[in-house]
């Protein structure tokens, strides 16, 4: 341990040989990419980080950068912890993942088209017609339909892990409503006003450009006849989580942030009310959930939306981005067929491993995950945001046993996976005042429009602060860091 | 030869307190296709508020009424003109019994096209079994001709004991429903034989001359490998044809009531419509 020793915040530092540490290598030597990083913090004695600590959280507090968190019984507001430590990756890597995610989003919007068109790949049998039909996330409503520029997900969130094996695997590709994106471009923002003697030693690729890229793609997928389209981003309110994430990109993007009551619908035409009378509306990014966007055709009891926006779109007057219906393909029983989907409609190799997973569904696969719950991960199929995981080396025989009957009761409902050991990145615990271990993962953000693509070179490096915990969710009490791509080695 | 078909649609919808916006979407125009071809329609209210016309989730022609100021009572009326072919529906269906009909009902291939219709749904789910088997010695279109006298013999029409909810177990139970709800039951026990099956809103004429209240009608369409969607009238064991106008079909009721709207009122509202369907010979 004696390049740990070198450094006093690192002095309690322990590497667990059996997890993959992102800085120091096997023989505790720091990994070439974070060399000058570490030098550079071993100026800063324990109580400087304390305080640039102290100094980062209030930055967050005070720009309101916060979400909320859904209990059983209350909603919490919180800042999302923002750790002190960037996360570098090498251009080398970068280029694997960023090849890896738009291979991934394009495969799966060939998949959505193909779903809503001629459905060949059930036909062939690639992937079994159950788990479509027992989706509830498939929209018959788009069935049949062309969406502007054959676009379905326009963005996506794939959230990425190295495994102990040192490479990536893809835990999920996020294609409804993924969000995070604002806080990539508030962390930067943080460590640059923290640590800025820190950041210029590194020549890493800016952040900021995501909103001008996303109000590109916006672009590219207007309706036909529209010179230059009027685009807004919808929002559930202020009570959604991501609430700061809407109105943070409506203000880059420069366009209107709107409620469902701000907009209305008239001879299939959207209209947004302003003072000046009403103006049409030509893209609407939604960051409302597809069962809520139009009270008329889908939830008769939703506010949040317009009523008769869907009309509006089948007919090609607005375009709703990401595409209704995409919720069918992000589902984690279609994840694990996604090899067998990127080559079916690219014919490429997937660049990016998928980690295996056993179907509930399947009986035999059904034994071995009940025989196995110890050493699997337990994850129901429609739920995000981490909620309904049992990791199986942390439950008791009780629980074991618990688990076995939620998933026998429902097979179809859930699926497995081989325990994957997420990464360690040094993290600031405000505790014991030092860098400790802790798990990471990485969320990119890729876009996708008609005749243009863009992969955020960045992303979002989720950290769990409970030692030894797995979930990084930040709704599950993660946090995140700022994460460097580079544009030349060290 | 054909019909010529007269359809009068009028509504009437009440608030107890004043209602300040609203917008309804009617789904209540004859479709246009192989059998009927609509040649005018009509759609006019008492507050005189334009109409808009639009479609559903599924296509479907709608009108869409947005009135602008206060109000506490709208009535509404539609006209439809339409020319209705009688045809030989049985002329037209592979009665005979084939191996090859079931086998590619079977296919993956069949499956895959129609499984929109193959889904079930709250409304369309049995939780008990029911008496009615298919017998695979004699062809699919025998089969749903069993079923559609099965029901028919089985339950009893009556009104006001179910309602746009009431699901299949209670149905059973009671034995008594109106056509949605046999509609609901007969998708319900085809699905479960793998036959696609959608719910079909529409027109019924009961006979010539005939007036007074009358209600939109429902029925089943089913997609049979060999002869493609032909319409099912459990509530009157008849398949749909002339006297059958269809105006849109779904996965069950809740994809195809003739009126959705979006009312901002309070207190209690109330919708009363009625249907005349008269029709006349072509010479």
């Amino acid at each position: 341990m004696k390049s740990n020793n070198d450094n006093p915040t690192f002095e309690s530092y322990n590497r667990d040989p059996k997890l993959y540490d992102e800085i120091f290598d096997e023989n505790d030597n720091v990994r070439q990419t974070y060399k000058t990083l570490f030098e550079l913090y071993s100026e800063h004695s324990a109580q400087d980080f304390g305080r640039l600590n102290n100094k980062a959280k209030s930055s967050f507090f005070n720009q309101g950068i916060t979400f909320q968190v859904y209990g059983d019984h209350e909603i919490k507001e919180k800042i999302f912890p923002f750790d002190l430590f960037p996360r570098i990756i090498d251009p080398e890597e970068w280029e694997v993942i960023e090849k890896g995610v738009l291979q991934r989003s394009k495969a799966l919007n060939a998949f959505l088209w193909d779903l809503y068109h001629d459905k060949n790949i059930i036909k062939e049998g690639i992937v079994p017609l159950d788990l479509i039909s027992s989706s509830e996330n498939y929209l018959d409503q788009m069935n049949g339909f062309d969406p502007p520029g054959g676009i379905y997900n326009h963005i996506s969130g794939t959230d990425l892990i190295k495994h102990s094996d040192g490479k990536y695997y893809v835990l999920e590709d996020n294609i409804r409503c993924p969000s995070g994106v604002s806080y990539v471009i508030c962390n930067r923002t943080a460590l640059k006003r923290a640590l800025f003697g820190v950041f210029n030693h590194y020549q890493a690729h800016t952040v900021t450009d995501y909103a001008e890229n996303l109000l590109e793609i916006l672009e590219t997928v207007k309706p036909k006849g529209v010179d230059v389209p009027n685009c807004v981003v919808i929002t559930p309110g202020i009570y959604n989580s991501a609430y700061y994430e809407h109105s943070y990109l409506a203000k880059a993007m420069g366009v209107e942030l709107v409620e469902g009551r701000d907009l209305f619908v008239e001879n299939d035409f959207v209209y947004m009310k302003t003072i000046n009378g009403p103006e049409k509306v030509d893209v609407i990014y939604r960051r409302i959930d597809d069962q809520f966007i139009d009270p008329l055709e889908f939830k008769p009891d939703s506010a949040l939306g317009v009523p008769g926006l869907m009309a509006s779109y089948k007919k090609g007057n607005v375009c709703l981005v990401n595409a209704p219906g995409t919720g069918v393909a992000d589902d984690k029983a279609i994840y694990t067929y996604m090899p067998e989907i990127i080559k079916y409609y690219l014919d490429e190799e997937p660049i990016l491993n998928n980690v295996p997973t056993y179907h509930c569904s399947r009986p035999d696969e059904l034994k071995y995950v009940l025989e196995n719950v110890h050493n699997l991960v337990i994850k129901p199929v429609d739920e995000a945001g981490g909620y309904g995981i049992s990791i199986g080396n942390r439950l008791s025989k009780d629980e074991i046993e618990e688990v076995k009957k939620t998933i026998q009761a429902s097979p179809r409902k859930y699926i497995a996976q081989p325990i994957m050991s997420l990464s360690v990145h040094p993290t600031y615990i405000e505790e014991n005042e030092c860098f400790e271990p802790r798990h990471v993962d990485l969320r990119t953000f890729t876009l996708l429009g008609a005749g243009k693509d863009f992969v955020l070179k960045g992303g979002l490096t989720r950290v769990a602060l409970q030692k030894g915990n797995l979930i990084v969710n930040s709704s599950q009490g993660g946090g995140s860091k700022d994460t460097w791509v580079l544009k030349n080695n060290q | 030869m054909n019909l010529d078909y007269n359809i009068r649609y009028t509504a009437k919808n009440t608030y107890e307190n004043k209602a300040s916006s609203a917008l309804w979407q009617f789904l209540i125009i004859p479709e246009n296709n192989e059998s009927q071809e609509l040649l005018q329609d009509d759609f006019t209210n008492s507050l005189n508020i334009p109409v808009e016309r639009s479609i559903n989730g599924y296509d479907f022609p709608t009108y869409r009424i947005r009135p602008k100021q206060t109000f506490e009572e709208i009535e509404f009326t539609a006209d439809f003109k339409l020319i209705k072919k009688v045809e030989n529906i049985f002329e037209k269906v592979s009665q005979e019994f084939s191996e090859k009909e079931y086998e590619e009902l079977n296919s993956l291939k069949f499956k895959a096209e129609n499984d929109v219709f193959l889904r079930y749904t709250d409304l369309t789910t049995l939780h008990q079994e029911v008496d009615f088997k298919f017998d695979k010695s004699i062809s699919l279109f025998q089969n749903l001709q069993e079923l559609n006298s099965w029901i028919k013999k089985e339950f009893i029409f009556k009104t006001n004991v179910t309602d746009i909810d009431t699901d299949l177990s209670h149905i059973l139970e009671i034995k008594q429903g109106v056509c949605q709800d046999f509609t609901h039951l007969f998708i319900a026990i085809a699905k479960q034989f793998g036959i696609p099956s959608r719910y079909v809103s529409g027109y019924l004429h009961q006979g010539n001359g005939y007036f007074g209240d009358s209600q939109m009608h429902a029925w089943v369409e089913c997609c049979l490998p060999n002869s493609g969607w032909i319409g099912f009238d459990p509530t009157n064991n008849l398949i749909a044809a002339e006297n059958h106008i269809k105006v849109a079909h779904g996965k069950d009721y809740s994809d195809c009531p003739p009126l959705k709207g979006v009312v901002f009122s309070s207190g209690k509202n109330e919708t009363e419509y009625t249907v005349q369907v008269s029709s006349q010979q072509q010479q």
